[in-house]
């Protein structure tokens, strides 16, 4: 009696919620990153990554900008205003045409929030016939880039509420939103009146789950058709998995330690110099990562090839040459193998986050190996906004971060942000070097290619040399794709995940 | 009598919600780190938090109101049933709560009807003969599964029922299928004491007076057992679950995160994380609530299956 | 049908138990291992006659680790317990011998401690000092003392009126001798059980909390945190996974046999 009551019970909980999976051919996505918001500031990257919503502009694989919604652009003589053309026949997923008055407000909105646009000298966003015109009030040449950041991504009048919020996604892309439920779920189909090409996939459906292992288990069982971000002990034995093809790709994003040049201990370029020379960056690589060619040598990866500088000596590992810098600059090894001057132990903290898995791994790997140097780091495992806050209150005194360099797809607005004069919540920090702010401030407004490409070697040697931050290790992007589905590629610069090009297998 | 336990769990329900209040006032004003920040990491992601971020949190949210009077705001805003906006997403914690409420609850109640279904008639059987095989081999079962944490039962189950035969989902909340197996993981905790519960108190059942009495004037086993043991084995199971609800509610977190579930344990936890005292207060709030609505309706259910408690 | 104090059952817990804890305390005296001490170069390394118990993802030798983790999760369980029973106890046999306001007064306290979600004190203690072990002790310490309040105050009230205290009182006993030869009799084994049940609740408590990086954090060896960083090598090195599992387990299952066949 009590077994058929429960079964009751049980089939009539089971009839309860939407079957979404009785719904056939749906293309599942699981990656870690929750969609905490509908804001495109806060998760415009889900929209167009999913392609639901589209930007102004897109990048290529090398980070070159090219026309999305608007299909050309021209700029003034004395660069400050920039026009942008935008496509025909575009209409927004509630049906009403994309118009550039819609489009400058979308723009505008985006100035009023935190995100790429608002650091960029934007003085006014119009609409004017089928354009928008965009004037600052002094040059920025990363400004094409700015514009395919998914913060400034393009919706319709009605996504927004009156005070600016943004209560749903009225996007342009390819998918339509059929139900979103934040943090976790989001089921998209085909869009019919998609300006572009008509994808192949009619629908998706996108899960966040946080926990590296959930996510790789759910590419062996198939219950997932493309799985991103995959832990590296996952990785390897997904490799071997039949059903499953293992893809991997750099990404210009960096682990590195951000380091307080302002610290009496760190003040000297020296002793910057011998924490970087403790580091294992190859055992790393190898243990940690268990991808070898994963070691830094220098900030910018070789996949962005206008910052990677291929003649630099890479930085590595020496203890002994660690141990004479650090003695002469007068520290000695006490009783427990710590060094000391003047009575002080070289002691220091060392900040991180665990948003990255890998970071309080690689975070603890790092103080072992200081140690070898006789450096007792502390580990201090807390918030990502630890990092900023420390730099602004001046308490912090290293930090290992994984910094995007290509957070909008052109590097030098990373790098204004970071190394400009007055050092970068992500940057440097009492690092004192006029040539770099020199450099940076006439990369931003240089036009001719050979002094750009000489400009940018100037700045990727003068931070070899000085050490703001200290490269250990590089990322790679990595999926686990089901053999269901052809056509898959990874955007290096995690833009989009390339839904609209992929198709089933026959 | 029953008018008297409802009003007690009534002071219960408006002592903690004001517990909750100064609790989350009190502490979230002493944890460290600038708030501001700690919300624009929540909101922006580790890739966007700057100091900009967070002076423009400060600056829209008013984040320089002393603690006392937005205390006082909350309790006000409490009484008209307005828990207030996420600091985070911006919306209203009423709505991301009650979605994440229901996840919660289908996935509790899953569990509960589960563990019921494995641990009642496995109990009831040992209890009956005490010291059989059944009773030996469900103790060593479950002091087994009393000892393994919570996550390694569930990473066992998707290995074995998910990934091995392939035939449930591993995670996620579409289908109910997808509810099976982290239900599975919570009853199969739950499961593992009542059915220990159950056979103490059928054993006591079987074995007192009263029982003999039914047996001895000549009613059948099943009978007497249906007529006099079930319902006094009942109460004590009954009373049992209500303390077993603490456990589902908490230890929800855990397999909410490896299934990837949107429930309230993980919404807590991103909650503080992010510094989202609103969504703090309304998910402790309904957290505390809930519990003392169940423990209520417990009561209520042991006093309708024991008529002779109504009235102690 | 009380167990006695000192049955098989409990003798075995207290065994395993007993056997556990000297693991973890004799191997840093034999083996000064540091449970820190990393060697990328081999990581993930089978059991040798230099590591008994392999190495684990950082090369680090397990043996240290799961001695040390063994150290941090009985000690924080016990301290967390015994926190927790003293005030628990003294209270509730406050409340069950004075009764009156004291006890309403108590009471209401631990009815509201007891519905407030214990994981939102635990998440907003362990947030006060991240990392720390003092915020897990305190979070465990105030979840946990309700149960000995609530169990004691009952005992407590039953005893009060029986006839035996009566005729102490009449002899002119005072309160010190009557807790001790009728009171503390009567709640010593329900406490001994209680803790018991509360240490196992407290290590697989702070094994989970690892498990949702709240608890204590890299590079500490802790049980649950052990289990979460080896979790994803469990095709390439079982063996490493198995040990911290096995470690809970065998702590747990030798609580629980020593506290008894069930909670009060």
């Amino acid at each position: 009696m009590l077994g058929a009551l429960g079964i009751g019970a049980i089939a009539a909980f089971a009839l309860a919620p939407s079957a979404a999976s009785a719904l056939d051919r749906t293309l599942s996505i699981v990656a870690p990153w929750e969609i905490g918001s509908t804001d495109p500031s806060k998760s415009g990257y889900v929209f167009t990554r999913l392609e639901v919503a589209e930007t102004l502009l897109d990048a290529d694989d090398s980070g070159q900008p090219r026309p999305a919604l608007a299909a050309s652009w021209t700029v003034s003589d004395d660069r400050l205003t920039w026009r942008f053309r935008l496509r025909d026949g575009v209409r927004f997923h509630d049906g009403t045409p994309m118009t550039a008055e819609a489009a400058a407000a979308s723009l505008r909105h985006a100035l009023g929030k935190p995100g790429p646009l608002k650091q960029a000298p934007v003085a006014a966003i119009d609409a004017d016939g089928g354009e928008i015109v965009i004037r600052l009030s002094e040059p920025f040449g990363p400004l094409p880039a700015t514009l395919a950041h998914n913060s400034t991504l393009i919706l319709a009048p009605a996504a927004y509420a009156e005070n600016g919020q943004v209560t749903q996604v009225i996007g342009t892309g390819p998918y339509r939103i059929e139900r979103l439920e934040p943090p976790q779920r989001l089921v998209a189909a085909r869009f019919p009146d998609y300006w572009g090409a008509k994808p192949a996939v009619e629908r998706i459906g996108f899960l966040a789950a946080g926990r590296g292992e959930t996510r790789a288990l759910m590419a062996e069982s198939g219950d997932a058709d493309i799985v991103f971000t995959l832990d590296p002990a996952s990785q390897k034995r997904l490799r071997g998995n039949r059903k499953l093809q293992v893809h991997a790709v750099p990404i210009p994003r960096t682990v590195a330690l951000k380091v307080n040049a302002g610290h009496p201990f760190l003040q000297d370029v020296r002793a910057r110099e011998a924490l970087s020379l403790t580091i294992d960056r190859a055992g790393i690589a190898a243990a940690i990562l268990r991808t070898p060619d994963a070691a830094a040598g220098q900030l910018l990866p070789p996949s962005l090839p206008e910052w990677h500088v291929a003649g630099l000596p890479p930085l590595g590992r020496d203890i002994a040459r660690a141990s004479a810098l650090l003695a002469e600059l007068g520290w000695t090894k006490g009783a427990d193998g710590i060094l000391e001057r003047g009575g002080q132990p070289f002691r220091l903290t060392l900040r991180t986050f665990p948003d990255r898995p890998e970071l309080p791994l690689i975070a603890t790997a790092i103080q072992d190996q200081a140690r070898a140097a006789g450096i007792d780091l502390r580990v201090s495992i807390g918030n990502s906004s630890d990092v900023p806050a420390g730099h602004r209150d001046g308490t912090l005194e290293l930090a290992l971060m994984a910094r995007n360099f290509a957070l909008i797809p052109d590097p030098l607005a990373t790098l204004l942000e970071d190394f400009g004069p007055e050092g970068g919540d992500w940057g440097a920090m009492g690092w004192t070097e006029p040539r770099m702010a020199a450099v940076l401030a006439e990369l931003r407004d240089a036009t001719d290619p050979a002094r750009r490409a000489e400009l940018r070697r100037q700045a990727v040697t003068l931070l070899q040399a000085g050490l703001p931050v200290i490269p250990v290790a590089r990322y790679q992007q990595t999926a686990a794709v089901s053999k269901r589905v052809e056509g898959f590629t990874i955007d290096p610069f995690e833009r989009s995940y390339r839904i609209s090009s992929l198709r089933w297998a026959p | 009598m029953i008018v008297k336990a409802v009003g007690h769990r009534l002071l219960q329900a408006v002592l903690v919600a004001l517990a909750v209040g100064v609790l989350t006032f009190l502490l979230t004003g002493m944890l460290p780190g600038d708030m501001a920040f700690r919300i624009a990491a929540g909101r922006y992601g580790y890739d966007h938090v700057t100091a900009a971020a967070a002076e423009a949190v400060r600056a829209e949210l008013g984040l320089d109101r002393p603690a006392a009077m937005a205390l006082g705001h909350w309790l006000w805003d409490l009484l008209r049933f307005d828990l207030g906006d996420s600091l985070v997403s911006g919306d209203p914690v009423v709505e991301e709560i009650a979605h994440q409420l229901g996840h919660s609850a289908r996935l509790a109640l899953t569990a509960i009807l589960l563990s019921t279904l494995l641990g009642l008639p496995l109990g009831i059987l040992a209890g009956l003969r005490p010291g059989g095989l059944v009773d030996r081999a469900s103790l060593v079962l479950a002091t087994a599964l009393r000892a393994v944490p919570q996550f390694v039962v569930g990473i066992l189950l998707i290995l074995l029922v998910a990934v091995g035969l392939g035939a449930l989902p591993v995670a996620g909340h579409d289908s109910a299928a997808h509810g099976l197996l982290p239900a599975l993981t919570l009853a199969l905790g739950m499961a593992a004491v009542s059915s220990r519960v159950t056979r103490d108190a059928t054993l006591a059942v079987v074995r007192s007076p009263y029982y003999a009495f039914a047996r001895t004037k000549g009613l059948p086993e099943r009978a007497a057992f249906l007529r006099h043991g079930l319902r006094n084995i009942g109460v004590p199971v009954l009373a049992y679950q209500g303390v077993q609800l603490v456990y589902l509610i908490e230890g929800v977190v855990v397999v909410e995160t490896l299934f990837a579930w949107p429930g309230i344990g993980h919404a807590l936890v991103h909650a503080v994380i992010a510094r989202d005292v609103p969504m703090i207060q309304g998910t402790a709030l309904v957290m505390g609530l809930t519990f003392v609505l169940l423990n209520g309706l417990v009561d209520l259910a042991c006093a309708a299956i024991d008529p002779r408690r109504a009235q102690a | 049908m009380r167990d006695s104090l000192l049955n098989g059952r409990r003798m075995t817990g207290l065994a395993v138990l007993a056997a556990v804890a000297a693991f973890a305390w004799a191997v840093p005296l034999l083996a000064g291992a540091d449970p820190n001490r990393q060697n990328l170069t081999a990581i993930l390394a089978a059991p040798s006659w230099a590591e008994p118990l392999g190495t684990d993802h950082l090369g680090r030798s397990m043996l240290a680790r799961l001695a040390a983790a063994l150290r941090l999760s009985l000690s924080l369980a016990l301290l967390g317990v015994l926190s927790a029973a003293v005030p628990g106890v003294l209270l509730g046999i406050a409340a069950g011998w004075r009764g009156g306001w004291v006890d309403r007064g108590l009471g209401v306290l631990a009815d509201t401690v007891l519905a407030l979600p214990g994981l939102l004190l635990v998440l907003l203690l362990t947030a006060l000092a991240p990392g720390t072990l003092w915020t897990l002790y305190v979070g465990i310490a105030l979840v946990l003392w309700v149960e000995y309040f609530r169990v004691v105050r009952a005992t407590t009230r039953t005893l009060a009126g029986s006839p035996q205290i009566e005729a102490s009182r009449l002899l002119g006993f005072g309160p010190a001798y009557i807790l001790r030869r009728h009171l503390w009799p009567e709640i010593a084994p329900v406490v001994l059980t209680l803790a018991a049940f509360g240490a196992a609740t407290a290590i697989l408590a702070i094994a989970a909390l690892g498990f949702v990086s709240v608890g204590v954090r890299p590079p500490t060896a802790e049980l649950g945190l052990m289990m979460t960083e080896l979790l994803p090598y469990y095709d390439e090195a079982p063996w490493v996974l198995l040990q911290p599992i096995l470690a809970v387990f065998l702590l747990v299952l030798s609580l629980n046999l020593l506290a008894g066949s069930r909670k009060p």
